[in-house]
């Protein structure tokens, strides 16, 4: 895509979130089948503003959905109900989501990013 | 009028297909966004969206990206108010003479103007007291950070009693902000709006309960939320949710509603109330105020809060 430069741009320029319409209003279609058009923040990465990164333990999580509500950042993929997983593309390691989680020992707990989730997984703590 | 999302409780809420995305600008922990979600995955309704030059303007369409999935207008620092003020009264003339595209016949599109305090309190302000005069059908909200965050931190008129901020430093002659809080949400019930109310993001329940009476209702809607900045209050960025519950529980931030510019509503009392010095310790904005030369404000501060909530007890009661 060629940008222009911020003086190109004329007042009144539109920029598109999807490459196509959809049938439905966004409301009604999950992220995996929206067109996300280039200019849509989604396509973009800020994983790279991380130090700590949450790592998730299915085994431990209840499901509440407490990390979902209150992830300011859209990363904490729920579907069905369910807690499926961490958007690394667009989490910024902010760490509300373990501060959240209520289970013991936590579903969520933030490990430094060099860490991998395998190993962070083999030293999660016992039930305090 | 559609029919209202059904939110019965977080898991069914957690089957939303958000409209707003990540890889925005706003900093980790940001408040804002938590609003906007929730406000946004609130309804199924088409939305027509704008914002206010503030944080959440700046930091969501830095060129070349949005991170909108609605229609979503960029506008000055005072008018996002009026901006979708046009965008209603347009949608409903257009309804009116039958001129609407087939793409947009029997849907309610939902009409939400977000600006910052700066943007609400001060420099837009009788911009939103026009839009509530002529009584167009749209929500306002103002993300109420007590700060102009976006530009560094300087006082606004939402700015509390003793708060530190860039100009009005606390330091060896001043103890930082001077002025008590305007009280905005009276003043936009004083319009006769049909409803306003503050919200808060960590009471989700109340804050989804409060958005989906606003959109069920015709007419200007204001809402008040609170947004925990980390940032410009100074605390670390996972706090966000425990500094919010400390503002609610300490009553600093209490959530009530009013309808028709008199029936007003409380509509969460803590189990526990908590003292206000707990709410300003967690803040590196107030911690001036922990000296022994200063720590009288925070006994006024708690009488403050008190005698506010004794207010608005009052008035709960009384049906006024
Ligand atoms: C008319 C005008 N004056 C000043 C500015 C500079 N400005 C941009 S954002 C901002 C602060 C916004 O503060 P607030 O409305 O509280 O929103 P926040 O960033 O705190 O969310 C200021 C002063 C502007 N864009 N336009
Ligand atoms: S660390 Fe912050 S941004 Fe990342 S998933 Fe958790 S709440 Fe979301
Ligand atoms: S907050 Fe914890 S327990 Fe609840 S859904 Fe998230 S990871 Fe699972
Ligand atoms: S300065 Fe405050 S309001 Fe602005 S993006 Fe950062 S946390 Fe959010
Ligand atoms: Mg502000």
């Amino acid at each position: 895509m060629k940008y222009l430069g911020w003086d190109e741009l004329l007042p009144g320029a539109i920029l598109f979130s999807f490459d196509e319409e959809m049938e439905k209003d966004a409301a009604e279609v999950l992220p995996e089948n929206r067109p996300y058009a280039e200019t849509n923040s989604y396509t973009a990465y800020v994983g790279d503003w991380r130090v700590l990164k949450p790592v998730y333990n299915r085994d431990l999580c209840i499901d509440c959905q407490f990390c979902w509500i209150y992830c300011p950042d859209v990363s904490i993929i729920s579907r069905d109900k369910k807690m499926i997983g961490v958007d690394y593309d667009h989490c910024k390691g902010c760490g509300i989501c373990v501060e959240v989680c209520p289970t013991n020992p936590k579903s969520l707990l933030m490990f430094e990013e060099q860490v991998e989730n395998e190993k962070a997984l083999a030293q999660w703590p016992e039930k305090e | 009028m559609s029919e209202m999302k059904k939110i019965k409780n977080l898991k069914e809420f957690s089957t939303s297909a958000d409209r707003f995305e990540g890889a925005n600008l706003l900093c980790p922990g940001c408040a804002h966004s938590i609003i906007v979600r929730e406000i946004l995955n609130a309804t199924n309704d088409p939305l027509i969206l704008s914002a206010s030059t503030g944080c959440l303007e700046v930091c969501t369409a830095v060129y070349p990206y949005t991170s909108w999935d609605a229609s979503w207008i960029h506008i000055g620092f005072e008018n996002s108010s009026t901006a979708i003020a046009g965008a209603e009264a347009m949608y409903k003339t257009l309804k009116r003479k039958d001129r609407l595209p087939e793409s947009c016949k029997g849907k309610s599109p939902k009409f939400v103007a977000f600006g910052g305090d700066g943007a609400t309190y001060d420099i837009g302000f009788q911009w939103i007291s026009g839009c509530f005069e002529r009584g167009h059908d749209m929500m306002y909200v103002c993300l109420d950070n007590e700060v102009y965050a976006n530009t560094g931190g300087q006082r606004s008129s939402a700015t509390p009693i003793g708060a530190s901020t860039t100009t009005s430093p606390a330091g060896r002659v001043s103890y930082g902000e001077k002025m008590n809080k305007k009280d905005m949400v009276q003043i936009m019930a004083a319009h006769g709006s049909p409803y306003v109310a503050q919200v808060a993001p960590n009471k989700w329940k109340d804050m989804i309960k409060k958005i989906q009476k606003g959109f069920a209702t015709e007419g200007p809607v204001y809402i008040n939320a609170m947004s925990a900045c980390t940032t410009e209050w100074k605390f670390a960025p996972d706090d966000t949710i425990a500094v919010s519950d400390l503002a609610v529980d300490s009553l600093v931030f209490p959530l009530y509603e009013i309808e028709n510019g008199t029936k007003l509503t409380i509509t969460y009392r803590p189990k526990n109330k908590i003292p206000v010095r707990d709410y300003l310790g967690a803040q590196g904005r107030f911690k001036h105020l922990f000296k022994p030369e200063y720590e009288y404000l925070i006994d006024e501060w708690q009488k403050r809060v008190d005698d506010y909530w004794e207010y608005l007890q009052r008035r709960e009661e009384a049906g006024v």
